[in-house]
């Protein structure tokens, strides 16, 4: 040792090392005394309220045609940071797109009997090709509902090109529906909807909204009509896109159904909110929507952790779709899970979950 | 020290004239210079709303890890070879810069191209290189994607392992050797090991990378039970740690106390555990610290809650503990030394924990709109430790091949 490591070296690093042994020992509370350390955890459950029944209609998850096109956008443009509202999207001269265009988009057709019996019409997204979307309402008779204003409310998941782009295809039958939108909107979102248009993105909208809209946060569980709930997460998305809405439905004598647009914030995240903030949240009855885990047919380890905590859930029924992607499909059927199958109409390629056109009621 | 130190850098033997003579204005002025010159090279190169974009994020953020592993060897493995300690002293700053940056770009671009995507992936394994993930099929996008992770993982682990050697064994047993010979022989030790410790900590993360899994080729993530994901993130997160403690011993810490070992190999190998030790301290404490800040993660969540996030966000804040250190050495003098030891160091230690804190605010403050970057804290597409990474790199530059000029200049007598 050195000459002059004296006594009072030593202590002094003694001094040193209890400071490091400190650090230390908080470390090894994350493991062994993690739980007598950290403060408990407070359930803040919100009634909600109940609803009888629930059905809902897949109008359209297939929100672009091919894989690699879209990844060729993105990448050509600067990866995935990048806003959506700058990226050139490719609408011509795709084999497996419609009519050429490799746009589709996101929208649900939700109906919710309340308990008195009324049945509440819910436009859930907007989808993102105006011309494939228009098709598509008008197939499964939704454009003409929002033309005799029979639907109550459009709520839009969040900002993303294939969940939003597509407004003019609502705004043209119905330009005063009434919206919810999540807190995160840039600026660009409110001007698309007050009839902006981004061509750069190709992103067309001619027609303004003239509807009350409302701004939802994440403060609460925002609870619109008993039994009928909206949650919002503080979440931060690629192509430069912020925040994201879903649905907490109650259904009389089933449980709770979640109803999702691409639920970026995570679909176990989900569940733990709910389980944390709404009443009977400990018991999930089935879940519904983009899950987003491999849209574009990607990996990640991740996902297989989140496949292998399913199943501690209980979910009984899983009508997943859209940025759920195949890949994930498949290992949910190979681990047992609930997810539900599809007809593989309406230009969804596969039967492997709930596609376009197909339909899941709950009562 | 008064042991017998077997091996010295020409980094350590520089003598400095000090062009800014008041310490904290040529501090200020040279961490706003290095930050410019950092904020120029991410609008070029990485931001995306910026010229190249390549933060897309894995295949910049690739680059920028190896750029720091290439200025190691440069400095602390080839000790500046081939140039000779005269025409360091003589050669202006600037001029040095240009030239050093330039070498330090060249041969990573020859790394990544040649050595990864022509050599080592296309003939050995696919996922290291981008052309031959893309053959199997994958997508252009993610091809590059995946192999730039790769890459940078390999990066990350040679970070921690490249600087033990000169910094804790002092080329022990070949610091009689000549450069370039004892360069090459350290670089092929180092990366030997490195190499190693790619196949235990990260290869199992590409069995469960790819569909269906790939069994045959690389064991299952041993990680798993005991830390509840199959990514390779939780070994990410604390080789980061590692790195960066490697990098407080050998600048705020001093080496201490491992430097108080007499011999070598034992001063080196204390030295490995004590940097392994303050590793996991900081991988624990950074753990907890979540715990207490967001709650316990759960087993398959996404974002703040994901158990991978959050031990890749340990290697973050790591990485960010890291950068005020590094200001702090190169910029400030490393202050104070007018006490004894110990009391240098904790002095060092409370402001690199209250500079990092200040840090940590000022990123995720302003990052969206300096950077490109999204707002929030876990984004699944962005890494802090790119960003951070290439200030860093810039800092080493800075400090390494500039003398931190213009605030100072190299002496002759050096």
């Amino acid at each position: 040792m050195e000459k002059d490591f004296t006594r009072r070296t030593f202590i002094k690093g003694m001094a040193v090392g209890t400071m490091a042994g400190y650090l230390g020992a908080a470390g090894l509370s994350s493991t062994v005394f993690k739980n007598q350390l950290l403060p408990q955890e407070k359930l803040n459950q919100v009634d909600i309220g109940e609803i009888k029944a629930l059905k809902i209609k897949v109008v359209s998850e297939t929100s672009w045609y091919d894989n690699n096109v879209f990844l060729n956008d993105v990448k050509g443009a600067g990866g995935l940071l990048v806003n959506q509202y700058t990226i050139p999207w490719t609408c011509a001269g795709v084999a497996a797109g419609y009519q050429g265009s490799n746009l589709g988009g996101f929208s649900t057709y939700i109906e919710a009997t309340l308990m008195d019996g009324k049945v509440m019409k819910i436009h859930f997204d907007t989808g993102w090709n105006p011309a494939w979307m228009e098709k598509r309402f008008r197939e499964e008779g939704v454009a003409e509902k929002l033309a005799k204003k029979e639907i109550d409310f459009m709520v839009l998941s969040h900002e993303h090109i294939d969940h939003f782009f597509g407004l003019e295809a609502t705004l043209k039958f119905y330009p005063d529906i009434p919206l919810y939108v999540p807190k995160g909107f840039y600026q660009e979102g409110f001007d698309f909807l007050k009839g902006k248009s981004f061509p750069a993105a190709n992103a067309i909208n001619n027609i303004p909204h003239r509807g009350k809209m409302t701004v939802l946060d994440s403060s609460k569980v925002n609870i619109l009509y008993p039994g009928i709930a909206l949650m919002t997460f503080d979440v931060p998305i690629i192509l430069r896109v912020f925040g994201e809405q879903a649905f907490v439905f109650n259904v009389k004598d089933k449980g709770l159904v979640l109803v999702t647009g691409c639920c970026h914030q995570g679909i176990i995240s989900y569940m733990e909110e709910v389980r944390k903030k709404v009443k009977g949240g400990e018991k999930i009855y089935a879940i519904e929507g983009g899950l987003h885990i491999s849209p574009f047919e990607d990996w990640d380890p991740q996902y297989d952790d989140l496949i292998m905590a399913f199943n501690k859930y209980g979910v009984q029924k899983i009508g997943c779709n859209h940025c759920t992607g195949f890949i994930t499909a498949e290992k949910m059927h190979k681990a047992g899970l609930p997810v539900i199958k599809g007809t593989a109409r309406n230009m969804t390629k596969r039967d492997i979950y709930l596609g376009n056109g197909d339909e899941l009621a709950i009562a | 020290m008064s042991h017998q130190v077997l091996d010295t850098l020409f980094l350590e033997e520089r003598k400095f004239t000090h062009i800014i003579k008041q310490p904290v204005v040529r501090g200020v002025v040279n961490v706003l210079l290095a930050f410019a010159f950092f904020m120029a090279l991410w609008w070029v190169f990485m931001d995306p709303r910026g010229w190249l974009r390549w933060y897309t994020p894995q295949y910049g953020y690739m680059y920028i890890r190896w750029l720091l592993i290439v200025a190691i060897w440069q400095v602390y493995i080839f000790n500046f070879w081939p140039f000779k300690i005269e025409w360091l002293e003589k050669t202006h700053p600037l001029q040095k810069g240009l030239i050093m940056i330039g070498i330090n770009f060249a041969i990573t671009g020859i790394l990544v191209w040649v050595f990864y995507y022509w050599i080592f992936g296309k003939l050995a394994i696919p996922y290291f290189s981008w052309p031959e993930l893309k053959k199997t099929g994958l997508s252009d996008f993610f091809s590059r994607e995946y192999s730039s992770l790769a890459i940078l993982m390999m990066a990350a682990i040679a970070s921690w392992l490249s600087p033990i050697w000169p910094s804790a064994f002092e080329n022990y047993p070949w610091h009689r050797l000549q450069q370039p010979a004892k360069g090459f022989t350290v670089l092929a030790v180092t990366f030997l090991f490195t190499t190693y410790a790619y196949f235990i900590f990260m290869h199992p993360h590409y069995r469960v990378l790819f569909y269906p899994w790939q069994e045959y080729t690389a064991a299952f993530p041993w990680w798993y039970e005991s830390f509840r994901t199959l990514s390779g993130n939780f070994n990410v997160g604390w080789i980061m740690c590692a790195t960066v403690s490697v990098w407080l011993t050998e600048t705020i810490l001093e080496h201490y106390p491992f430097r108080l070992v007499e011999k070598q190999p034992w001063r080196g190998l204390a030295g490995f555990a004590f940097i392994l030790l303050l590793a996991w301290i900081l991988f624990f404490t950074f753990t907890f610290m979540q715990d207490m800040v967001w709650g316990v993660s759960v087993e398959g969540a996404k974002r703040l809650m994901a158990p991978d996030w959050r031990y890749l966000h340990n290697g973050e804040l790591a990485v960010i503990l890291l950068t005020v250190a590094l200001a702090l050495y190169f910029y400030f003098d490393n202050w104070p030394r007018k006490f004894s030891t110990e009391v240098n160091l904790l002095v060092r230690v409370a402001i690199v924990i209250v500079g990092a804190w200040g840090l940590h605010w000022l990123y995720y403050k302003f990052s969206p709109g300096l950077l490109g970057t999204q707002a929030g804290y876990s984004h699944p597409q962005q890494f802090p430790m790119a960003p951070v990474i290439l200030f860093i790199n810039v800092m080493l530059y800075h400090g390494w091949f500039m003398d931190c000029w213009p605030g100072r200049r190299i002496r002759k007598e050096s």
